[in-house]
């Protein structure tokens, strides 16, 4: 508090264009492995959609994990008062 | 989340239309962009020796090799034992073997089997309930495009999947119908400057003037050709020669009714594979069957010869071949080893159920059939382990066989990934009945 008054402070962060054409990336194989998973079961290609299954929950771990890392090296490097991004203080 | 993703699909299922230009599944009258038309068949190598096939297919031709081979009275043993094993098998209840399998198939083959060459569902000359001349009115003409667009919407009405025009070749059509048991006579077929089509009792009379060819595909069911090889995958086969029976009866009665001659047939009195080939509706494979670009070849072929005139279609090209001379996998599966397993076509013959004198690679349907003997089926494993049979929901194979189209040196890696993913397998029979009952249970 300074002079009895709250301050917050926001932080915009600007993300890189690559990281939109892999995150789009990564939806559009994700939509697909599920399509291939449900449609293989539905035409009874059980491995196939085993395999399908399988494969969406791996993607779908990665990209979790990626988007958790990234953003806990980004609040650390905040901290040290490192930091590629913008940021405003009221 | 759930919405969220249904979402994601159906826009991507609209944008996945979009970019293949096609329509869903093969009911679309639009083929996908990646299915290219061409002048020329891609196997289209033709010699001197190139004739009229004799029409003495592997049915006809059994029995006298059985006996050449291995004796005479070895054909009627074969039988007779066959007869007792469906018999034992049906009684074990043996999945795929039991009764109600067996009777399954039957009951599928009724509409073909009352379909016979130039008579009944097939009569060459049966006129529709009113002809044109009864109302007074004149034969019904059109542009040429208009006229095989009429006829193809007629034809998938009667539930053709895949309709083209092909120009008729004589080279295409048997020199006989052969006879069906022992009291009869082969009858030849001959073109002739005729008005009208005639069945006698010597022979089966087309006019010159049928200069077309419409070329139908039926898709067999998956569901059940999945099941082979058992009596119960075998009712795939006979479904689809059954509407085939309906649709070119139906087809004819249609073109009779605007003025025109019509001969409906099945797999009789001529080649279905070549016309279905200049039609586009496909391509010359490794199993020297067609394979479509939407359903591989589990397809039924069928086909009415006309005089009614209508703008032909050109012959596909979606990478087949190119893909056949990697793959292999229909030979691998073949329980008989009855297909070549060789990387390039040729003009080499297997035997006199194979017509000489065009590049493909010929099978040696002797195995083929003597397999048929042993397991008590019409097999059909090459037809199921084809890379291209596969349903219509998963957009995964259409990705795949348009990518095969353009990009021949990733065939292999598809090769390899449609076993990763166990395509093709025989699938349990007894699970065809828990599917389809209401009750979930068999019986």
């Amino acid at each position: 508090m300074t002079n009895g008054v709250d301050t917050f402070t926001i932080t915009i962060r600007k993300r890189p264009w690559w990281f939109w054409a892999l995150a789009g990336l990564w939806i559009l194989v994700e939509v697909l492995l599920l399509q291939t998973a449900l449609a293989s079961a539905d035409e009874g290609e059980v491995r196939a959609a085993t395999i399908s299954w399988i494969a969406a929950a791996i993607l779908a771990a990665v990209g979790a994990m990626v988007w958790f890392r990234r953003g806990r090296s980004q609040k650390h490097g905040e901290s040290n008062g490192q930091g590629e991004d913008a940021s405003t203080s009221a | 989340m759930a919405g969220g993703f249904v979402a994601a699909s159906g826009a991507l299922g609209s944008l996945w239309g979009l970019v293949t230009g096609a329509g869903t599944g093969g009911n679309a009258r639009k083929r996908a962009r990646w299915i290219k038309t061409v002048d020329r068949p891609t196997l289209a190598e033709k010699t001197a020796d190139y004739k009229r096939f004799s029409g003495n297919d592997m049915f006809a031709l059994y029995r006298p090799l059985k006996a050449q081979r291995d004796g005479a009275g070895s054909f009627e043993a074969e039988q007779a034992s066959k007869t007792k094993r469906l018999a034992a098998w049906m009684k074990e209840r043996k999945p795929g073997f039991s009764q109600p399998d067996q009777q399954l198939s039957e009951g599928a083959w009724t509409v073909m089997r009352s379909a016979r060459p130039g008579t009944g569902l097939l009569s060459w000359t049966r006129a529709p309930r009113r002809t044109p001349a009864e109302p007074g009115a004149q034969r019904y003409t059109a542009s040429p495009e208009e006229m095989a667009n009429t006829v193809k919407a007629a034809a998938r009405l009667y539930s053709a999947r895949l309709v083209g025009i092909a120009p008729m070749n004589e080279g295409y059509v048997n020199l006989q119908v052969p006879r069906e048991n022992e009291k009869q006579n082969d009858k030849e077929i001959v073109f002739d400057d005729v008005d009208v089509p005639a069945v006698t009792d010597t022979k089966f009379v087309i006019p010159r003037k049928m200069k077309w060819v419409v070329a139908i595909a039926i898709p067999m069911d998956l569901d059940l050709l999945s099941r082979t090889p058992t009596p119960l995958g075998d009712a795939a086969s006979a479904l689809g020669y059954s509407h085939s029976a309906f649709v070119v009866s139906s087809l004819a009665v249609f073109i009779r009714g605007l003025g025109y001659e019509a001969i409906p047939c099945v797999n009789d009195t001529a080649q279905s594979i070549p016309f279905a080939i200049d039609a586009g509706i496909g391509e010359l494979s490794r199993l020297n069957k067609l394979v479509t670009p939407e359903f591989g070849p589990a397809v039924r072929l069928c086909k009415v010869f006309t005089d009614l005139p209508m703008a032909c279609d050109k012959p596909v090209d979606f990478g087949l071949v190119e893909f056949c001379k990697t793959c292999k996998k229909c030979a691998e599966a073949c329980p008989s080893r009855a297909l070549s397993f060789d990387n390039e076509p040729s003009f080499k013959t297997k035997g006199p159920w194979n017509n000489p004198g065009h590049k493909t690679w010929f099978e040696d349907s002797y195995k083929c059939f003597e397999y048929w003997q042993k397991s008590g089926s019409a097999c059909g494993v090459c037809l199921a382990s084809c890379p291209y049979t596969k349903g219509d929901q998963a957009w995964m194979h259409e990705a795949v066989k348009a990518t095969a189209s353009i990009a021949p040196e990733a065939d292999g890696v598809f090769r390899i990934m449609d076993n990763a993913f166990c395509y093709g397998k025989q699938h349990d029979p007894e699970k065809w009945w828990t599917k389809h009952s209401s009750s979930g249970r068999r019986g």
